[in-house]
């Protein structure tokens, strides 16, 4: 028998939504591990691309052009073929010792950490320079004024594009199921082939997806909000963190102004 | 408060500063000494030179070549010919305040630490001393009510009297002002100028870029013109009336 015409006799059978529950744990295996991969690479990458983006602008002649090369070459290459060339090509043809899972979140790291190299740059080059000039004028030194003033401006200038590359990651990390990875795709794809079941099995990839990146989203949304600056003393806040700071303002507030009172009253009587 | 041009101990001494950005020769060898409690004022047109001057003054701005003296040390490049030990910008800078034509206010954070910070990470006092310390400086601006305010939820002219707070609470010995006030809606500008008499009252040693020529004319001790990168008139209160110089007095006729 053709084996071939089993695959129109079988597509047309009904569709079974419950497939994808039934086979929840698979899906979820898949899912546990595109998540690992995700967040290492994307951690890993949001650390290397902070050293891209400071020594891209670096004023030494000859770091700068090196880092501008980096950035260029790991952007450049499509991400399906760094993957094949990085464990194909270089691990298992020199028999480097890494696994698959390693393999991709190496490349997955190096391609995210030039585009987070450029984007943390744009971030700390949009701080005005008035500010640095602040910090130093007030005796602050150059790392003092990186860490207190420059860097914590920058990160929430980048909160939206880096929520946006850790979304792009969540999606990018379906590409290493070419070199046999076992995360979402992977799993979806082998599942669907052994038992014929496409639209129901890549329903389900769509849907974890999904889940996933809208997970993301909400998570981006948390942290901008969490970063939004507030006024303590004028603001109804419902963190407690926040509404100790209120009490505590409010206590130095009416210290320094009873001093002033009794300074001034002092004064008074003593004409 | 006012002494006259040069008989009081000098606290900062600028020595041949010279400084140029590209082709552009901004500063042309310029020569200036800053007595104790001493208000100078320096004016002139734009693009004079007058603000890079008031920034070579605590190395905001290297010159490439002069020397800046304070409380018995040098700073900066150093003269051809001279070998004296340079002493560190960071240490220079922590005993001369500066207020910015921008106030530079750090946006991220409220009033309260605007003020605070340095004493927290310069001067490493504790948390609680600094911030008590920060308010009572903000009191003295009359800011007390906006400790929890970030600069954006503030006028331009709170904005820079938290920045003139942000300077006084490191104690320096020189302040520096570089046109403080013009930036300003005009009816923010008294605000300013009202803290900043008071600092003049105090014996404050200041050094000020500005164009308000009735702050100038009050205040102003050592009173210098500047133009194309050079001196070209110093003087006292005197000077806005009397000027020597045709250019100094084409410019003060311009402007008032």
């Amino acid at each position: 028998m053709n084996p071939f015409l089993v695959i129109p006799v079988l597509a047309q059978a009904r569709f079974r939504p419950e497939f994808i529950w039934e086979n929840r744990d698979v899906f979820l295996g898949g899912v546990r591990l595109t998540v690992f991969i995700a967040i290492v690479a994307f951690a890993l990458a949001t650390v290397l691309g902070l050293g891209v983006a400071l020594l891209r602008m670096s004023k030494n002649r000859l770091v700068a052009p090196i880092m501008a090369a980096y950035i260029n070459i790991f952007r450049a290459i499509p991400l399906l073929v760094f993957v094949v060339f990085v464990y194909y090509g270089i691990a298992i043809q020199f028999d480097v010792r890494i696994s698959a899972i390693q393999a991709g979140i190496l490349v997955l790291t190096l391609q995210y950490s030039a585009w987070l190299g450029e984007i943390f740059r744009g971030g700390i080059q949009a701080v005005s320079d008035g500010q640095t000039q602040a910090a130093l004028s007030v005796g602050m030194s150059r790392p003092q004024t990186f860490f207190r003033v420059v860097l914590p401006q920058a990160i929430r200038i980048v909160i939206p594009p880096t929520g946006n590359m850790f979304i792009g990651m969540i999606k990018d990390s379906s590409l290493v199921f070419i070199i046999g990875v076992p995360e979402l795709f992977r799993v979806s794809s082998v599942m669907a082939n052994r038992t014929f079941r496409y639209f129901e099995v890549y329903l389900g990839a769509v849907i974890f997806y999904l889940i996933l990146t809208t997970a993301a989203y909400f998570g981006v949304k948390y942290l901008e909000k969490r970063f939004a600056l507030v006024d303590v003393l004028t603001t109804r806040v419902r963190s407690p963190l926040a509404r100790r700071r209120g009490v505590r303002l409010r206590m130095i507030q009416e210290a320094v102004a009873s001093e002033r009172e009794s300074k001034s009253s002092g004064t008074a009587t003593a004409l | 408060m006012s002494q006259p041009n040069g008989t009081s101990r000098p606290v900062v001494q600028l020595r041949k500063i010279h400084k140029s950005f590209g082709a552009n020769h901004v500063l042309k060898g310029i020569d200036l000494t800053v007595g104790q409690g001493q208000h100078v004022v320096i004016f002139g047109p734009s693009g004079s030179g007058k603000s890079t001057l008031l920034r070579t003054a605590n190395l905001l701005e290297t010159p490439d070549s002069g020397s800046v003296w304070f409380e018995g040390k040098e700073y900066g490049a150093g003269i051809e010919g001279e070998d004296l030990p340079r002493g560190k910008a960071r240490l220079l800078r922590q005993q001369i305040g500066m207020v910015f034509q921008q106030f530079n206010l750090f946006p991220h954070i409220t009033a309260l630490d605007n003020v605070a910070l340095a004493l927290r990470r310069v001067k490493r006092i504790k948390r609680d001393e600094a911030e008590h310390k920060a308010a009572t400086y903000l009191d003295r601006v009359g800011l007390l009510d906006k400790l929890g305010a970030f600069p954006s939820q503030l006028s331009g002219g709170q904005q820079q009297r938290v920045a003139i707070a942000r300077s006084l609470v490191m104690e320096p010995k020189v302040m520096l002002f570089d046109e403080p006030t013009s930036a300003l809606d005009p009816e923010l500008v008294g605000e300013v100028l009202a803290v900043m008499r008071d600092l003049a009252e105090s014996g404050m040693t200041m050094v000020v870029v500005t164009h308000e020529m009735g702050f100038a004319r009050e205040a102003g001790d050592l009173n210098i013109f500047m133009d194309e990168g050079v001196v070209v008139e110093t003087g006292g209160r005197e000077l806005y009336d009397h000027a020597r110089e045709p250019r100094t007095r084409a410019f003060l006729q311009a402007i008032l």
